[in-house]
């Protein structure tokens, strides 16, 4: 009975002392566990995962750049506490979230990219057999051909890293955050569209180099803005996001006032947007056949 | 119609211009301050315990009433960063009058209850939540009814959500309780029997056993 109080007053001791080390004082969490490491093996056991814990989400504050420590965080995200946001005031590690606004609006974007991979993965699998039917008896149209055959040879090698998936869907967001893309969906009904007329979201799900992905992102942006408000309406163009694709999203700016005469060094873009105006779909599918393949 | 609604979400003790601002958000968020709109609601939860209890409920619907109608989310991120400020401030606060610092707690506990992520418990919120809890089972807390009856509440709301989020802090969470009952000396036999009722509540998994259920709760109405 004696050692037993005498245990729970030593634990009552670390526990405080480990509460003192949450509130803060990481680094002197430290050199506490390792005085005391002689008396109390269970206690220490948490220490030395909290000690593990701590280095690991310094580590995966590198977020996005690989998948494997994107994982690795996740589950520490579940069972540790990620100091910066019980430790503002300190000087320890303070992550590249800001506010708590932020944060969990990172969180439901990654909670949706995981919902939306299941949707995908058993829309595939629903679709798969029934397609390959389509594909032999329409065989109308090349490019749907060749769609297909993509889609078969993507269905076991889906994109599944996170952080790409995450970093898609925001381009994606960007792009559906247009009025054009308003209009677009509401004059537009999804059974009228066309292959290689009609923007088509690309498929973050499937694997393409990250030169094609923006590549064919930009080009949906191009295309979507065919559908941008007539010039009355310009200044709440202005409102969408120039975030990321500033630099084409200013040339299409241009080009989208059928008045200016803009000199834009970037002739291209100007020609694609002017293609998609009139309708003559050619070198865009050209364009996107070239980019995907 | 309307008035179930408002005796649900208890808005009552505003002053009748921001029941109406609160009544408009909820019908049509995109035609309000939504930043103005969480700000009386944090101050008001700051102030008065009953709705602090219960305020999560509300800004449930707003968020979903703006979520639906522009897919927006601008009550949400001030509605957080507000409380996030709230928190940072929090031991001057609790220094300052208990109450409040009470009222905050129950606030943060409740938002984390209602306001979820594709129907998840908000991760970011997990260790502030944590760590309001960790708080309330130090020592010089403990001492207070105020605060251990906070405590208590908010585990028996949304102790097992956040036990799953993280079992190890739970489990040291439980510890400082344990050793609240039995060794804090200064403890009220009330805030005794509390302690007491949350282990046993734990302990049988997040629910009481019927003879516990009797034995902490008929005393009280008999």
């Amino acid at each position: 009975m004696l050692t037993y109080t005498a245990g729970r007053w030593r634990g009552l001791i670390q526990t405080r002392l480990l509460f003192v080390c949450v509130c803060g004082v990481s680094l002197s969490l430290e050199e506490m566990s390792e005085q005391q490491s002689y008396s109390y093996e269970n206690d220490c056991k948490s220490d030395e995962n909290r000690n593990k814990g701590a280095s690991r989400w310094s580590q995966c504050r590198k977020r996005g750049a690989d998948g494997s420590l994107r994982k690795a965080e996740e589950d520490q995200r579940c069972s540790r506490r990620p100091e910066s946001f019980t430790t503002p005031e300190s000087d320890g590690p303070v992550s590249r979230v800001k506010n708590w606004g932020d944060a969990v609006e990172a969180e439901e974007m990654r909670s949706d990219v995981r919902r939306d991979m299941h949707r995908y993965r058993r829309r595939i699998l629903a679709v798969d057999v029934p397609q390959r039917d389509r594909k032999l008896s329409s065989g109308s149209s090349d490019s749907r051909d060749s769609q297909n055959s993509k889609d078969s040879t993507a269905k076991g090698d889906i994109e599944t890293d996170e952080a790409v998936l995450v970093r898609r869907q925001k381009q994606i967001n960007y792009g559906k955050n247009t009025l054009a893309y308003d209009r677009y969906i509401k004059e537009v009904p999804k059974l009228m569209r066309e292959q290689g007329v009609h923007p088509k979201t690309p498929n973050k799900f499937k694997k393409y180099s990250r030169r094609s992905w923006d590549q064919q992102i930009k080009l949906w942006r191009v295309k979507l803005h065919a559908w941008d408000p007539p010039a009355g309406d310009l200044q709440q163009i202005e409102e969408i996001d120039l975030g990321e694709i500033m630099d084409f999203e200013l040339d299409v700016e241009c080009s989208a006032d059928p008045e200016s005469q803009c000199p834009s060094a970037n002739a291209a873009a100007l020609s694609l947007a002017e293609d998609s105006f009139r309708g003559t779909p050619k070198k865009m599918m050209k364009m996107e056949d070239a980019e995907m393949s | 119609m309307e008035n179930s609604s408002k005796e649900d979400y208890k808005i009552q003790s505003f002053d009748l211009e921001t029941q109406k601002l609160l009544k408009t958000a909820l019908k049509d968020p995109g035609s309000v301050d939504l930043e103005k709109v969480s700000s009386v609601i944090v101050d008001q939860s700051l102030k008065d315990q009953i709705f602090s209890r219960e305020a999560g409920r509300i800004c449930h619907t707003i968020v979903q009433a703006e979520a639906k109608q522009s897919n927006g989310n601008v009550f949400r991120r001030n509605l957080l960063n507000r409380l996030q400020l709230e928190f940072k401030a929090r031991e001057e606060t609790r220094k300052r009058s208990t109450q409040e610092w009470v009222c905050l707690v129950s606030f943060i506990c409740n938002i984390f209850d209602y306001l979820k992520v594709n129907n998840m418990p908000m991760v970011a919120l997990v260790p502030p939540v944590y760590d309001c809890l960790f708080r309330l089972a130090q020592s010089d807390s403990l001492k207070n009814e105020e605060e251990v009856d906070c405590l208590v509440l908010q585990l028996h709301r949304i102790g097992d959500q956040l036990e799953k989020m993280n079992t190890p802090l739970m489990d040291e969470l439980f510890n400082l309780l344990r050793d609240g009952f039995l060794l804090q000396e200064d403890l009220s036999s009330m805030g005794r029997l509390l302690l007491l009722e949350i282990l046993e509540f734990r302990a049988g998994g997040w629910t009481l056993s019927d003879t516990a259920q009797k034995y902490y709760y008929s005393e009280v109405t008999d």
